[in-house]
C-alpha cells in the first residue's frame, strides 16, 4: 500500500512539474502580448492605420511583401517538396533534403546581406521591394518544401499504387491523386510558413530599406511593419516610439489571425 | 506436426479396421457352418449386426471430419474411401448372414456340399480374398489390393463352371438351390472385395482403377 | 532508346514485337523463365506458367513465397519498387510485355490490379472513383462517363447498393463495398486480365463470399489471376491452381486434380496443412 501511494505521488509530481514548465514557457509570450496591447492599443484609430503619417504605408508594404513572397516562394517550395517526396528515394535527394533543412536554419541576417549584395547592388541598383520579396522567399522555400514533403508522405502509398495500377502516368498520379489527397496539409503548411516569415526583420533591412511613402514601384524601397517597428524603437521621441508599439500590435494581429485562421479552417475540414 | 484432423482420422481408421475384422469373422464363421453342416445363424447374425452398426458410426465420423476440417488431397481420398469400404464390409456381413440363413432354411446339406470339388475351391479362394482385402486396408497396400483382380477372375471362372455343373446335376432340387444360392453369395462377396481393393488403390495413388 | 511506340490502338503492343514461341491455344498470359530480385534477394526463380483466357487461376503458397511479386511482374508494377529487377519474359497474347518498345503504363491498362486492402481514392466520390480510370488515362473520346460508371458498378455487383448516392465519398462505404468499388474502377478500363492480390484478406466472411461470387462471374468476360493464402478459397473459385514455394513453381494444374490428388509431395503437404 505504501509503495502504491509513493508511486502515485511520483506520478503526480511529474505531472505538476511538466505543467509548471509549460506555464513558465507561456508566461513570456503572454506578457509580450500584454505589453504590446497595452502600449499599442491607444494608437489604433483609422487615421493611424490608413494615412501616410501613420503606418498606412507600412501595412501596405507588409501585405505586398506577403503577397510577393507567397507568389514566388510557395510554388517553388511545393514543387521542391513534391520532388523530395515522390522522386526522392535516392542518394542525391537525401543530400538535397539535408541541405534544405540547413537552409531553414540559416541566420536571416545572412540571407539579407547576401541578397543585398547580389540583387540590390548587383542586379537592380537600389533597395527595392522585389529584393525584399526575394530574400523572404529564400527563407520561405525550404520551410514550405519540408511541410509539403511531410504532408505528401502522409498520403498512403496504396493510393499511389492504385493509380499506377490503372495505367496512369506518374506525373498525372502526383497531380491528380496525390496532391489532392495531401491538399489540406499542404495548404496549412504553406500558410503557416508565410505567417512565420511575415514578421522577419533582418532580411528586410538591407533589401527593402524602408520608406515613409506608399508603394512606389517594385524596384523602389518600400515601407514595412517590422522596419517601422525597429526604426521607431531607435528614435528618442516618445511619440514615435508609441507609433512603433501600434505597428507592433498590428503586426502581431496580422500574424495571429493568419495562424488562427488557418488552423480553424483545417479543423473545420477535418470534421467534415 | 499433428493436425486437428489427424486425431479424427485415427479414430476413423480404427473403426474401419475393426469393422473389417468382424466382417471377416462373420464370413469365415458362416462358411465353416455351411461346409460342416452346423447352424451358426445366431452367431453370424450378431456379428453382421455389429458390422452394420459400425458402418453407421463410420459414416457419421467421416461426415464430422468433412464438416469440420474441409479435407483435401490424401485426407479427402482416405475419408471417401473409408466410407465406401465401410459399406462393402457391411455387405460382407450381410452375405455371411445370407449364407448361414440359406443353410438354415434349406436344411443341412453336408453331402450336397462335397459332391463337387469346385465348391471347396470357391470357398477357399473367396476366403483368401476377404483376408487379403482386410490386410491391404490395414497397410494401405495398393499392390496387394491389385492382386485381387486376378483372384477375382479365378473366382468368376470357378463360379460359372460350378453353375454348369449344377445345371446338369441329378440331385434333389433343394440341394441344387442351396448350392446355387451360396455360390452366388460367394461370388458377390468376391466382387465386394475388389471394390475394397479399388478404394485402397485410390487412397494410395488417386487412381480410379477397375479391378474387375 | 525508344521511349514508346504507339500504333493505331494506343494500348496495343507494337507490331514489331514478335509473337513468342508457339503459344498454346487459349493462353492469355504466360511467364517464361521469370526471375525477380529485390536488391540481392532472389525472390522468384525461373517461373514458367501460363494463364488461360476466361479462367480463374489461383496462386497459392506460404507467406513470403513470392506470390505477390509474381503477379506484380505480370503488370509491370514490380519495377516501381526501388532496387527491384527482373529477367525473363512475360507474354500477353503471345507478345513480351517487357520488350524495350513497350510502355509499361499501357500494359497496366490492359492488365488491371486489385489490392489486398481496398484503396479507393480518398478525395473522390464513388462516381469519381470509377470514372477516374477513364479520366486519368485520357481515354475519354466517345465515352459516356455515366454509362461506363453504371456498367462497371453493375458488373461489380455494387450498383444496386450505391446507385442512389454516387456522390458519397469513396471511403464512406463498408470494406466489402470499397473492395467492389476498386474492382469496378479496375474494370472500367475494360482490361483483358484482372490480377487480384489477396482481395478478401481484409474482409469479413459475407463480403468475402460476395467477392468470390463476383470473381466467378467476372471470368466470363475477363481472365482472372488471384493470389490467396486461403486454400479453400482457391478451391472454390479457381479453375487452375499454381503452388509456389520459396520462389519456385512447385506444381501447376487444374484445381480439381491439385486438391484431389496432387502429384508433388510438397504440394500435398502444404494443402493438407502439414506445414506452412
Amino acid at each position: 500500500m505504501d509503495n502504491y501511494a509513493y508511486r502515485k505521488f511520483k506520478n503526480r509530481l511529474f505531472f505538476i512539474l511538466s505543467l509548471a514548465c509549460v506555464i513558465i514557457a507561456i508566461i513570456p509570450l503572454l506578457s509580450i502580448l500584454f505589453e504590446v496591447i497595452i502600449r499599442g492599443a491607444s494608437q489604433i484609430n483609422l487615421q493611424f492605420l490608413v494615412s501616410v503619417n501613420g503606418i498606412g504605408p507600412a501595412i501596405q508594404g507588409t501585405l505586398i511583401l506577403i503577397g510577393l513572397t507567397s507568389l514566388i516562394g510557395i510554388p517553388l517550395g511545393i514543387m521542391s517538396g513534391i520532388y523530395l517526396s515522390e522522386y526522392g528515394n535516392n542518394r542525391y535527394a537525401s543530400w538535397m533534403r539535408t541541405f534544405n533543412d540547413l537552409l531553414t536554419e540559416f541566420p536571416s541576417i545572412v540571407v539579407g546581406i547576401t541578397v543585398s549584395v547580389v540583387v540590390v547592388v548587383g542586379l537592380i541598383g537600389s533597395f527595392s521591394a522585389i529584393a525584399g520579396a526575394i530574400a523572404l522567399s529564400i527563407m520561405l522555400i525550404p520551410i514550405v518544401a519540408r511541410t509539403t514533403e511531410e504532408s505528401l508522405k502522409l498520403v498512403p502509398n496504396s493510393v499511389r499504387e492504385a493509380s499506377m495500377a490503372l495505367g496512369v502516368y506518374r506525373w498525372k498520379t502526383i497531380l491528380r491523386v496525390v496532391l489532392p489527397a495531401g491538399k489540406s496539409g499542404l495548404i496549412t503548411g504553406a500558410l503557416l510558413a508565410v505567417a512565420r516569415i511575415a514578421g522577419e526583420t533582418a532580411p528586410l533591412i538591407m533589401t527593402v530599406l524602408g520608406s515613409r511613402y506608399f508603394f512606389q514601384g517594385l524596384f523602389e524601397p518600400m515601407a514595412s511593419l517590422p522596419i517601422t517597428i525597429w526604426r521607431s524603437a531607435l528614435q528618442p521621441s516618445a511619440a514615435v516610439q508609441a507609433q512603433g508599439w501600434g505597428a507592433a500590435l498590428v503586426l502581431i494581429l496580422i500574424v495571429l489571425s493568419l495562424n488562427i485562421g488557418v488552423r480553424l479552417v483545417s479543423r473545420g475540414r477535418m470534421r467534415k | 506436426m499433428t493436425r486437428l484432423l489427424d486425431t479424427g482420422l485415427e479414430q476413423l481408421t480404427v473403426l474401419v479396421y475393426k469393422s473389417g475384422e468382424v466382417a471377416k469373422c462373420a464370413i469365415d464363421l458362416s462358411i465353416k457352418g455351411f461346409m460342416e453342416g452346423k447352424d451358426e445363424t445366431k452367431a453370424v447374425r450378431e456379428l453382421s449386426d455389429f458390422v452394420s452398426s459400425m458402418t453407421v458410426e463410420i459414416e457419421n465420423k467421416a461426415f464430422e471430419l468433412i464438416v469440420k476440417y474441409q479435407p483435401v488431397a490424401s485426407d479427402l481420398r482416405i475419408i471417401n474411401s473409408y466410407m465406401k469400404i465401410a459399406y462393402d464390409f457391411e455387405r460382407y456381413g450381410r452375405y455371411a448372414w445370407d449364407i448361414s440363413l440359406t443353410h438354415k432354411r434349406l436344411g443341412a446339406l453336408g453331402e450336397c456340399a462335397v459332391a463337387s470339388d469346385l465348391m471347396p475351391k470357391l470357398v477357399e479362394k473367396v476366403s483368401e480374398m476377404v483376408s487379403k482385402s482386410v490386410k491391404a486396408l490395414r497397410e494401405h497396400d495398393a499392390e496387394l489390393a491389385k492382386t485381387l483382380a486376378e483372384t477375382e477372375n479365378e473366382v468368376d471362372a470357378l463360379y460359372f463352371a460350378y453353375l454348369e455343373q449344377l445345371s446338369k446335376a441329378r440331385a434333389q432340387s433343394k440341394c441344387v438351390m442351396c448350392n446355387l444360392l451360396v455360390s452366388r453369395y460367394l461370388e458377390r462377396i468376391a466382387d465386394h472385395t475388389t471394390y475394397v481393393g479399388e478404394a485402397i488403390v485410390y487412397i494410395a495413388s488417386g487412381e480410379k482403377l477397375s479391378l474387375r | 532508346m525508344k521511349i514508346l511506340k504507339r500504333t493505331k490502338r494506343s494500348t496495343e503492343i507494337a507490331e514489331e514485337t514478335p509473337i513468342e514461341e508457339k503459344i498454346l491455344k487459349n493462353e492469355k498470359m504466360q511467364s517464361i523463365k521469370l526471375n525477380a530480385w529485390f536488391g540481392d534477394k532472389h525472390v522468384l526463380k525461373n517461373i514458367s506458367l501460363s494463364v488461360k483466357a476466361n479462367s480463374v487461376t489461383a496462386i497459392i503458397g506460404p507467406s513470403g513465397c513470392g506470390k505477390s511479386t509474381l503477379i506484380r511482374c505480370f503488370n509491370r508494377m514490380h519495377e516501381l519498387v526501388p532496387n527491384a529487377r527482373m529477367s525473363g519474359k512475360v507474354l500477353l497474347d503471345g507478345r513480351n510485355i517487357y520488350s524495350r518498345e513497350v510502355d509499361p503504363v499501357l500494359i497496366r491498362r490492359r492488365v488491371g490490379m486489385v489490392f489486398q486492402k481496398p484503396n479507393p481514392f480518398p478525395t473522390m466520390s464513388i462516381y469519381d472513383n470509377v470514372a477516374a480510370g477513364l479520366r486519368l488515362t485520357g481515354v475519354k473520346k466517345g465515352h459516356n462517363l455515366n454509362e461506363v460508371v453504371e456498367r462497371s458498378l453493375k458488373q461489380a455487383t455494387l450498383w444496386d447498393e450505391v446507385k442512389d448516392d454516387l456522390k458519397k465519398s469513396g471511403t464512406s462505404i463498408s470494406g466489402g463495398q470499397q473492395q467492389r468499388l476498386c474492382i469496378a474502377r479496375a474494370i472500367s478500363l475494360k482490361p483483358e486480365v484482372i490480377l487480384m492480390d489477396e482481395p478478401c484478406s481484409a474482409l469479413d466472411p459475407i463480403a468475402t463470399a460476395k467477392i468470390e461470387e463476383l470473381i466467378v462471374y467476372l471470368k466470363r468476360a475477363y481472365t482472372v489471376v488471384i493470389v490467396t493464402h486461403n486454400m479453400q478459397q482457391a478451391a472454390r473459385v479457381s479453375d487452375f491452381t499454381a503452388f509456389l514455394y520459396l520462389g519456385e513453381l512447385v506444381e501447376y494444374g487444374d484445381t480439381r486434380s491439385i486438391f484431389e490428388g496432387p502429384k508433388n509431395e510438397l504440394t500435398e503437404k502444404y494443402i493438407t496443412g502439414k506445414f506452412g
